[in-house]
């Protein structure tokens, strides 16, 4: 037996090729497993974000401009089963102002509706009826709906809601622009500018953040904008 | 010093000796079955199998078993020609050698064999019968038609051959016994008994159960086959023995060397 080592090397050859489809195989195996993880984690994000009624809820107070607190308890839901979506009025506080700008997700037991579209059909004194078509949908076209409506409406309303839920859900990017778009639309709005800052710091621009505070402070001697300064400067946000 | 494979590689070198022969569940009963058929008033009887199935040696093992009781002859090789083969018959029927630039004449030779019918009874064994013609098979099926000359014709089992069997042999009075490729445990048993036979029962039992499945599934259970694998096998241990020591499990051999055999002999390729 001469030939031993070519021999060997020839078997060698062949072992990989045998081994090759099973290495094909783990790889694919792992593969679905990473896309099938990846997804299913994305759904439960997504999944608890939608069904977390704490956070939801936390939404729906935030805004200081919510003028249909007391009407949502009236909201009639229409499930997508039914086609005729009757308009619902909904009626604002006699002593807030006319705009009837919010529009975010309710949760009712199960369901979460969300994207009202609100049309003024008639005006009283002092008062506004408006129709919302409530459907079902999820929160992330919801954001996406309200996104679309703010660039038709350029309401800061929109705009700082999106804000808010951006930041509280840690996407400080989105935050951040949707706080600019507040500012820029109306730059009094103190909740933008706090919310402009924090996303900043969070982004890690950190100096741009106390510059921005600084201005503001000069401008309104806000005391909640010098808390956050302090904050800030601190460390502590 | 000798390596211990040498000897074990000695036992697959490929023969039909009669002290190769191994006994299995199979070939008993192929034996059984041919002896049977031979006692019966058959004037043909036609062996075949695939090549390495064990027909020569089973033809071997009934001539060496049965010649001392009866007037049995073995034709290991086919004759070359007509004439070849009418010299051999004659020397089987007359016990005589032809007298030189003497030719054997056919029906001479045919009326000689219906004279002996009812005197004696004549087996002669024919192997590798496939490399006879059509004509040469006319001509011996009419020797058996004497009844004085019975005829074990043993055939390779291809498309062709079975053509000439049946083409020859389809309206005599006939038995066919067919030999098949070894099951895995006849293969098995098949290779433990001849390296016990040698005395390896190291060696043997060094071959380990699935190592017997890995070489039935090279070899197809055809014993030729088997026989040149574990002698490649044994080849390679050998050289290992003796050169790499530490690439040779000695309690068992190693799955790595009959795939290297295997690709050695071109059952695998990569």
């Amino acid at each position: 037996m001469y030939d031993i080592k070519p021999l060997e090397e020839e078997w060698k050859k062949y072992k990989k090729k045998k081994m090759r489809p099973w290495f094909v195989l783990l790889f694919s195996i792992l593969l679905v497993l990473l896309v099938s993880l990846t997804f299913l984690n994305y759904k439960e994000i997504d999944f608890l974000n939608f069904n977390d009624k704490s956070k939801v809820e936390a939404v729906t107070k935030v805004p200081t401009a919510l003028l249909i607190d007391k009407a949502l308890t009236t909201l009639e839901i229409k499930k997508p089963e039914i086609t005729e979506i009757k308009p619902v009025t909904v009626t604002s506080h006699e002593n807030d102002s006319n705009e009837i700008v919010e529009d975010m997700p309710i949760e009712e037991e199960a369901a979460i509706i969300n994207k009202p579209k609100i049309k003024e059909e008639t005006a009283q004194k002092n008062r506004k009826k408006v129709h919302l078509n409530i459907i079902e949908t999820t929160s992330a076209s919801a954001y996406k709906d309200v996104a679309k409506r703010f660039h038709q409406s350029h309401d800061t309303d929109d705009s700082l809601f999106l804000a808010k839920v951006y930041y509280r859900k840690g996407n400080y990017k989105k935050a951040e622009y949707w706080a600019l778009q507040t500012n820029k639309v109306n730059g009094n709005i103190e909740e933008g500018w706090l919310i402009f800052a924090k996303s900043k710091v969070k982004l890690g621009r950190k100096n741009e953040a106390i510059r921005i505070l600084t201005t503001y402070i000069k401008k309104s001697n806000s005391g909640r904008a010098k808390s956050l300064l302090h904050k800030i400067k601190k460390g502590t946000l | 010093m000798k390596s211990r494979y040498e000897a074990a590689k000695n036992v697959f070198i490929d023969s039909i000796d009669n002290d190769d022969y191994i006994e299995l569940n199979s070939s008993i009963s192929a034996y059984k079955q041919l002896e049977h058929s031979i006692n019966k008033p058959l004037k043909m009887i036609l062996l075949f199998g695939k090549p390495g199935t064990g027909k020569s040696i089973l033809l071997n093992r009934i001539h060496n078993k049965l010649k001392h009781q009866r007037e049995i002859h073995y034709f290991d090789t086919p004759a070359i020609n007509e004439k070849e083969f009418f010299h051999k018959l004659f020397k089987v029927l007359t016990k005589k050698d032809l007298p030189n630039n003497t030719e054997v004449n056919f029906s001479a030779l045919v009326d000689f064999c219906k004279n002996l019918r009812g005197k004696r009874e004549i087996i002669i064994l024919l192997d590798e019968a496939q490399m006879y013609g059509p004509e040469m098979m006319e001509k011996i099926r009419l020797f058996s038609d004497s009844r004085a000359v019975k005829f074990v014709v043993s055939l390779h089992k291809t498309e062709n051959e079975d053509l000439i069997a049946k083409e020859h042999f389809q309206s005599r009075i006939w038995e066919v016994i067919e030999l098949k490729n070894a099951t895995k445990e006849d293969q098995t048993t098949y290779i433990h008994k001849k390296l016990l036979k040698k005395n390896l029962f190291e060696i043997a039992n060094s071959i380990k159960d699935k190592d017997m499945k890995l070489i039935h599934a090279f070899t197809k259970g055809n014993f030729r086959e088997c026989n040149k694998l574990l002698f490649t096998l044994f080849e390679i241990c050998e050289y290992y023995d003796e050169n790499e020591p530490s690439k040779i499990n000695y309690e068992q051999i190693p799955q790595r060397i009959i795939e290297m055999a295997a690709l050695k002999l071109g059952y695998i390729h990569v």
